[in-house]
């Protein structure tokens, strides 16, 4: 059966979700606010300032809404038998999850591509002359790392709960890992906590770095953890009694 | 046409059996009774025959074709599984228009399906504000919504009001009538027997029988017949004896002969003389044919272990 349709019906099925179109605003919404505060509250007397950050510090926040985007978007097809049907309508899986994948995809990238637009101009208004130093080629990797960040964010979590089978499963690990793992580690730089998919992917958003990534191939490293769980959550979809 | 074919098919759960080498074929044109305690096997069957489960042993094939092969599935086979898989936050309306995309079906099926199910002034609702009954008609609506030439509909009448029962007997029947394939599975003997006309029965996930529903019946419930009469109790049955019936009196005044036909029956009384009030073929019901079934098959006379999921 051909792809086109399939994915129609995703790109469908999203938007016909009020808590899927909720989280969505709630990317633009945190990511935009919080980056707003934290340009309000830092400037260049801070001893590792970083000027891009500081305009983007509000994806740590936006990324859970992206995270549980991406997981909510998954699990309420395996609400009570929700899978079935939807199998029964499409009973290529591979086919299946893929388009499921790319609407996940699509939607995130274009709500991550607002938020870093919006976050970036918020966050300059804010830092005034602090930001002065920041180049539009800066700003502009900015914006488009935030929107590949987040999006490579929530399909790791949409590949975690396909595995899971469970978005609350999958949020009770992301969300404490994002919030608690990352702030504790998240100063050690130089060790495999480079590596890790929030640390490896956030250099896109900063002016300089001193870690082995750089913001591309840290994305690349994000994008590793995003394949890896999507694998994983393709092969229980095809193995797995629906 | 379009049949469904299964042949030799076995699923386990872990050591639990629950289809044990099943083979029959659900043929075009009829209705179909898939009959059988909770847990017999019928709603793993129809997942494996959708291609949902994966079986351990054996196929499931429609029209000739493994499920999953199917190009734009709906528009061949229709199903409803469970009543509570649509999204509650969803509307009836993008419920349907979601699975209509996905198989490039028209837009207006969507309507059709929602006028033809009684549900056009509560499409727009979310799914959530929605009872029992109107879950049902909703999946009844996605079974339908490709015109499909195969139906299988898990437990259909659960959950609906008198009239929808009255209503759902119609729709099986009319579309066994325009020549499609119906396979409707109940554990109600009453109402399978209001829409059947040929009958597969599982107990514990092995096919107990594959017949037309009146032959079941009529193999199963020795035919009998009820007579009233005025007065006269003691010449009935000398009459009756003298055939070599035996009647057997009942406390509200109606006697019952087993082994008998009415057409027999009525000429002895009459021959006899005695005034009838009433004169009846006791037709066997399907309840006591599925008992007597039930009863003989020894697997089920033994404690039945719990089975896996009837979903």
């Amino acid at each position: 059966m051909p792809f086109v349709p399939v994915l129609h019906a995703e790109l469908f099925k999203i938007r016909t979700l009020r808590s899927l179109l909720g989280a969505l605003c709630a990317v633009v919404l945190a990511t935009a606010l919080f980056s707003a505060l934290a340009g309000l509250d830092s400037g260049t007397d801070e001893k590792d300032f970083d000027p891009l950050f500081a305009s983007f510090f509000g994806v740590s926040f936006g990324q859970i809404a992206a995270v549980a985007f991406g997981a909510t978007a998954v699990s309420s097809e395996f609400q009570g038998g929700g899978l079935r049907v939807t199998l029964a309508a499409v009973p290529r899986r591979g086919r299946w999850f893929a388009a499921m994948v790319v609407a996940v995809a699509v939607h995130v990238m274009g709500v991550g591509l607002i938020a870093g637009g919006v976050s970036l101009a918020v966050g300059r208004a804010a830092l005034g002359a602090d930001a002065n130093s920041l180049s539009w080629a800066e700003g502009l990797r900015g914006v488009i790392g935030c929107g590949l960040y987040l999006t490579l964010m929530s399909l790791l979590a949409a590949g975690l709960t396909a595995l899971l089978r469970s978005g609350v499963a999958t949020l009770s690990v992301l969300v404490p890992f994002l919030l608690i793992v990352s702030f504790v580690v998240g100063g050690v730089s130089g060790t495999v906590a480079d590596f890790l998919p929030d640390k490896a992917g956030q250099v896109v958003l900063h002016a300089s770095w001193d870690g082995s990534l750089g913001p591309w191939t840290g994305l690349a490293v994000t994008a590793l953890w995003a394949g890896g769980a999507l694998l994983a959550g393709a092969w229980s979809v095809r193995q797995r009694d629906a | 046409m379009t049949s469904i074919d299964v042949r030799d098919l076995t699923k386990e759960y872990g050591t639990a059996r629950a289809v044990d080498r099943l083979t029959f074929t659900v043929e075009p044109g009829r209705v179909t009774g898939f009959l059988g305690p909770n847990g017999a096997g019928k709603s793993t069957t129809m997942r494996l025959v959708l291609g949902l489960d994966r079986p351990t042993h054996g196929t499931a094939t429609v029209g000739g074709r493994a499920y999953a092969t199917l190009d734009e599935p709906l528009r061949r086979v229709g199903a409803l599984l469970d009543a509570q898989a649509a999204h509650g936050s969803r509307t009836a309306y993008d419920h349907l228009r979601a699975l209509a995309v996905s198989n490039r079906i028209p837009d207006r099926r969507v309507d059709e399906v929602l006028a033809e199910t009684g549900l056009t002034s509560v499409a727009r609702r979310r799914v959530k504000t929605y009872s029992l009954g109107m879950r049902q008609r909703l999946g009844i609506a996605a079974a339908l919504l490709g015109d499909p030439e195969v139906v299988l509909l898990d437990e259909p009448s659960n959950g609906l009001d008198p009239e929808g029962i009255v209503w759902i007997r119609g729709l099986l029947r009319r579309l066994a009538g325009e020549g499609r394939t119906v396979l409707v599975s109940s554990h109600l003997m009453n109402e399978t027997a209001s829409f059947a006309d040929h009958l597969v029965v599982l107990g514990r996930g092995r096919l107990l029988a594959d017949t037309p529903m009146r032959e079941f019946i009529d193999a199963r419930v020795r035919p009998r017949v009820r007579v009233r009469i005025s007065d006269g109790g003691p010449a009935l049955r000398r009459v009756l004896a003298k055939h070599g019936y035996e009647a057997a009196a009942h406390a509200d005044g109606h006697w019952t002969v087993e082994h008998a036909r009415v057409d027999d029956i009525g000429r002895l009384v009459s021959a006899a003389g005695l005034t009838v009030l009433e004169l009846a073929a006791d037709e066997g019901t399907l309840e006591q044919a599925y008992l007597d079934l039930t009863a003989s098959a020894t697997e089920f006379t033994t404690t039945i272990a719990p089975q896996p999921q009837e979903a």
